[in-house]
């Protein structure tokens, strides 16, 4: 037990400089992909921080090139295979507690995003108050492409960003850079990886929890970013026309028809990610995004859970199973979906993703509740 | 510019960022009061919100979720953030010319995104009932926005349905669906409203032109109150007598327009506005003079009744009585839609109301102890939750109704009035005392325009008087009581429409000594319910046909039989009601729903009958009996107490449709240095 816990506390670092705690990510090798003992590791730091009244902010980041390349995945698929789909559960469980601590943390939270942030990378860092965006970047939900759906409170931030680009973004897997995510409200902040260092020391140098104050240093360090020219963001408005409509195939029949209209290198290869996605995942992914536009977050992670738990299960789809197969595992890139096409995934199988497991020992996601935790997360997009 | 817009907004975001969490950051070092949400602090529901939302929307729920995240994420429906969360409300200090404009751009970018698609065009129950649903999130919204939504759809649009042929489906539908034209419906005369049979606009058939003439013969015949015609419609569907040689064949409908492409008024027509109202004010309601207008012989909507190009009045209905009633047929979707889209008001300021009340506190009980939260005293709950109970029943009945209409039959038609009457009258005037009373549940904060429920007292009042008014619709239904029972006695035969079979069966009795157990089965509610309607449909008919037996005409008769007529009304629509909230209950088989929802229906029964003065007036109810009855509606207050928060999540209202109060009203109230 002894070298586990040694090995859970290599996996993230932790710094105390003055009333800042620097918490590193550390599985390089993995780019920082979030193994249980880390989301464990984590979630203890965020509480007892939050209790600690020396403590006035905290730092998160990645050690090597990625802030965090996502949940731990390959781990629960290894579960599920061994027939112990509850152990991937328990993981999600604890990871969605994680998500919403940051989500209603009462202290800043600012996120060093140099690097790869995705799926749960992005869920470790978006709820917080403070994202920083640097020129490597790179932000992805590639959830439909695994057979799963964007998760870790996805549906509750990506619903929040500008128009329909949350759709876009969640469906499609769309890789942004820093200047993106700051253009479309993921970050908060763009700073050049070079000013990281004089930035974190004058950071740590604040010794202060009030947000206004914390910006202001940021925004010393920070600047707006040109999008680049071919920028997802400057689509703005087609993304609205289309990912507004009310169904998938819809919103697939409106890019086609777009495209019918005029050649267009971004819509063709918005109409391909789509149709190389689970279709499966990219009926719930858009449900749930749509719910999430109403919900609070509390409620997204918890309809997340059931979610994801029926994902795990198996019962209505393979499809997690066999994404992680040709993607991660395999790595033949050609997932075969079941079932294969939207028109066979009734509105009753969607249903049934979104209802209550009817499992014995099965409980519903339960959230924390404390005094240092704030009642309900301030909306930051 | 683009990149300039792009550049700006994120400044704008970063700048109200740092000042507004400045502020709040300084303040909140000292809180007096602290706010915590009714979530953490409530107990868990046993029931699952989810699915008591589904019975309770009933269908299309993810049409609806999707239609309330289009009018979310569009600044045109003036998202505003308040205590870090944003809510979507109408800007009602605009000024009413501003306010039809806006409501205007709404319908103009619902349309864009394909929210209509199919209501015209569209066959079969899937897209009636979409459309319905649509509606209904519409409303939640705005009342003004889906009343112009409606009359354009449901009134005009419905009228070329019902009473057009192919020859104006194929010119109309599809162009009123795209809004390529925009309809209106002139049916209210400044001197006639609901007895639409008096109006006066006079159109006759002139054989020579082949055209019909349409006039405005006095001051008292210009249509009043038409929706749409003060500014936008293009063109409207008038109601008037027809006069084929002389002979005034009776009210029959027409198509004329009334604005060309570009806005101006058509020769002949005058267009007058109704100005500015005490809610609604998003509509553009007109008044309309005909200055002897012609339109051509095909734009007499023929479906009931047709003119010959030589000049002979041809239907197949010979019985004017008969051929008015196949007229009044689209008003009844505007009934169904006004009593669901009350149900969903009412929703609204309970919603508020009680999370306000979870959260919201007022006096200690000794000098040192916490201040409690407003639910928590009794005298609140019995405020509230007997209206939440009623509202949950009444969204059955709403349900009920819809159903009944869209799937309406022939054999129905009759059925279909009377229970479109009573519900409309009976929901929508439930709505009214909800709203006041959660008004004043909310004390001062009821009073703020951005929470809702004091305005939606303005722009929900019209409907206890639009689409008939309540008490002559009240007439009615008794009015059609009397019929059957009449048409009963008379063929000796048994009732079966009207839900009057329970006639039939031998007089429900009610035992001396009610215990809480038996006032809770619906057994017993249901006996009782049935006994008033029974007894006093009997007196109403025995009474009726003593002042005939006077001498009275049946219509005087009934007339002077007011208040037996009144309580007779009730009873058919409490009756009706409950019987809805049964049959929703039966099909539910979750055990943990079915409990909570036997609870909501005893309350709704128990305070009806403690409310209702007939009980105790015809004796029904002992005066004993009436004391356990009122001591069951406390308990069942207590009962429902834990469950507050998670009956009115289960509404289904998202937040930002709800208001500040009904979340961090601190928060949502605290400085800023920019007000707005």
């Amino acid at each position: 037990m002894a070298s586990t816990h040694e090995q859970t506390t290599d996996q993230v670092l932790v710094e105390e400089k003055s009333s800042a705690r620097i918490f590193t990510m550390n599985r390089p090798k993995q780019l920082n992909a979030l193994s249980a003992a880390m989301v464990s590791r984590l979630l203890d730091l965020f509480l007892a921080c939050a209790g600690d009244s020396s403590v006035k902010l905290i730092i998160l980041k990645g050690k090597g090139r990625a802030f965090c390349a996502g949940g731990d995945v390959a781990a629960v698929v290894h579960d599920i295979n061994q027939g112990n789909w509850k152990r991937g559960a328990d993981y999600f469980r604890k990871e969605f507690t994680m998500n919403y601590v940051m989500a209603t943390y009462s202290k800043p939270q600012v996120s060093i995003l140099n690097g790869i942030v995705m799926g749960g990378g992005g869920g470790a860092s978006i709820h917080g108050r403070f994202r920083i965006a640097t020129e490597n970047s790179l932000f992805a939900m590639p959830e439909t492409a695994l057979g799963l759906f964007p998760d870790v409170g996805a549906s509750y931030f990506l619903s929040r960003l500008p128009g329909f680009f949350g759709e876009y973004a969640g469906l499609t897997g769309t890789r942004l850079d820093g200047p993106e995510m700051l253009a479309c409200g993921l970050a908060t902040h763009f700073v050049r990886s070079e000013k990281l260092q004089l930035l974190e020391a004058a950071l740590v140098k604040a010794d202060s929890s009030v947000p206004a104050v914390i910006s202001s240093i940021i925004d010393e360090f920070s600047e707006i970013p040109d999008l680049k020219r071919n920028s997802a963001y400057h689509r703005l408005n087609i993304i609205n026309k289309c990912f507004s409509r009310r169904t998938v195939e819809e919103i697939i029949s409106a890019l086609e028809r777009e495209a019918d209209e005029k050649k267009d290198d971004f819509i063709t290869s918005t109409i391909q990610s789509l149709k190389k996605a689970s279709p499966t995942s990219l009926k719930i992914s858009l449900r749930s995004i749509r719910e999430g536009r109403l919900q609070g977050i509390g409620n997204c992670l918890a309809r997340e859970f059931r979610m994801v738990c029926h994902v795990l299960r198996g019962e209505i789809s393979k499809d997690f199973v066999e994404g992680c197969r040709a993607i991660l595992l395999d790595k033949d890139k050609n997932p075969k979906w079941d079932p294969s096409r939207l028109e066979s995934i009734s509105d009753e199988m969607v249903d049934r993703y979104f209802s209550k497991m009817n499992e014995d020992d099965w409980e519903e996601l339960q959230l924390p509740v404390g005094s240092n935790l704030l009642p309900y997360a301030v909306a930051k997009l | 510019m683009e990149k300039f817009n792009f550049r700006t907004q994120v400044l704008i975001r970063h700048l109200q960022q740092t000042t507004a969490t400045a502020t709040a950051a300084a303040i909140s070092r000292s809180p007096c009061l602290s706010y915590a949400p009714p979530e953490t602090s409530e107990p868990p529901s046993p029931f699952d919100v989810s699915s008591m939302r589904k019975l309770m929307d009933g269908h299309n729920l993810v049409d609806r979720d999707w239609v309330f995240n289009l009018m979310i994420q569009s600044k045109l429906f003036n998202p505003k953030m308040r205590g870090g969360k944003v809510f979507v409300v109408p800007d009602y200090n605009q000024s009413m010319e501003q306010q039809r404009e806006i409501t205007m751009k709404r319908i103009q970018y619902l349309l864009d995104h394909g929210v209509f698609d199919g209501w015209l065009t569209g066959r079969g129950f899937e897209s009636e009932m979409r459309k319905l649903a649509l509606l209904e999130v519409i409303e939640i919204f705005d009342h003004s926005l889906a009343i112009k939504i409606g009359v354009h759809f449901f009134l005009w649009g419905g009228a070329i349905q019902f009473f057009g042929t192919k020859r104006h489906h194929d010119k109309w539908l599809s162009a009123t669906e795209n809004y390529l034209i925009k309809g209106c419906f002139s049916m209210t005369e400044l001197g006639h409203g609901s007895n639409v049979r008096g109006i006066e606009t006079v159109t006759t058939y002139d054989s020579k032109s082949g055209e019909f003439v349409i006039n405005t013969p006095c001051e008292s015949a210009q249509k009043y109150w038409i929706g749409g015609a003060a500014n936008h419609a293009t063109h409207t569907v008038v109601f008037s007598q027809l006069n084929v040689d002389g002979k005034n064949e009776g009210v029959h409908a027409f198509i004329t327009q009334i604005r060309d492409a570009d806005g101006n008024i058509c020769p002949n027509i005058r267009i007058a506005d109704c100005g500015h109202k005490i809610g609604l004010n998003g509509v553009d309601n007109g008044r309309i003079w005909f200055d002897n207008v012609r339109i051509p012989r095909e734009n007499l909507l023929n479906s009931v009744a047709d003119v010959s190009p030589d000049g002979k009045y041809l239907s197949a209905i010979k019985d004017p009585d008969q051929r008015f009633g196949a007229f009044m047929a689209p008003l009844t979707s505007g009934r169904v839609t006004i009593a669901a889209s009350a149900v969903y008001s009412a929703k609204i300021s309970l919603a508020i109301a009680i999370r306000y009340s979870l959260t919201r506190r007022a006096f200690s009980i000794t000098p040192d102890s916490a201040e409690v939260l407003l639910l928590d005293y009794p005298s609140h709950q019995h405020r509230l939750l007997p209206l939440l109970a009623k509202t949950y029943a009444m969204s059955f009945a709403a349900n009920h109704l819809k159903l009944l209409y869209v799937k309406r039959t022939p054999q129905l038609i009759k059925t279909l009035h009377v229970v479109s009457s009573s519900f409309k009258a009976i929901l929508t005037w439930h709505n009214m005392r909800t709203l006041q009373e959660c008004r004043e549940a909310c004390g001062g904060q009821g009073l703020k325009t951005e929470n809702r429920i004091g305005q939606l007292k303005g722009e929900f009042d019209v409907q206890s008087t639009f689409e008939g008014d309540n008490n002559v619709l009240m007439q009615q239904v008794s009015k059609a009581l009397l019929g059957e029972y009449l048409a009963a006695k008379k063929r000796n035969k048994p009732f079966k429409d009207l839900g009057l079979d329970h006639m039939n069966k031998s007089c429900p009795t009610i035992p001396l000594q009610l215990t809480a157990s038996t006032v809770r089965s619906v057994q017993f509610q249901n006996d009782i319910l049935c006994l008033r309607e029974r007894d006093l449909l009997n007196h109403f008919a025995a009474q009726v046909s003593k002042y005939q037996a006077q001498g009275e005409s049946k219509e005087s008769a009934v007339i002077a039989s007011y208040r037996l007529a009144e309580d007779l009304g009730r009873a058919f629509s409490d009756r009706a009601i409950f019987q809805t909230f049964v049959e929703a209950e039966n099909n539910v088989t979750d055990v943990p729903l079915k409990n909570i929802l036997s609870v909501l229906r005893s309350m709704y029964v128990l305070v009806t009958l403690d409310e209702d003065a007939a009980f105790l007036r015809y004796g029904y109810l002992t005066v004993e009996n009436a004391e356990t009855v009122r001591k069951e509606v406390a308990n069942l207050c207590s009962e429902m107490r834990p469950h507050a928060l998670a009956l009115v999540t289960s509404f289904g209202i998202p937040d930002a449709f709800l208001s500040p109060i009904a979340f961090d009203w601190i928060a949502a109230n605290s400085w800023s240095p920019e007000q707005d």
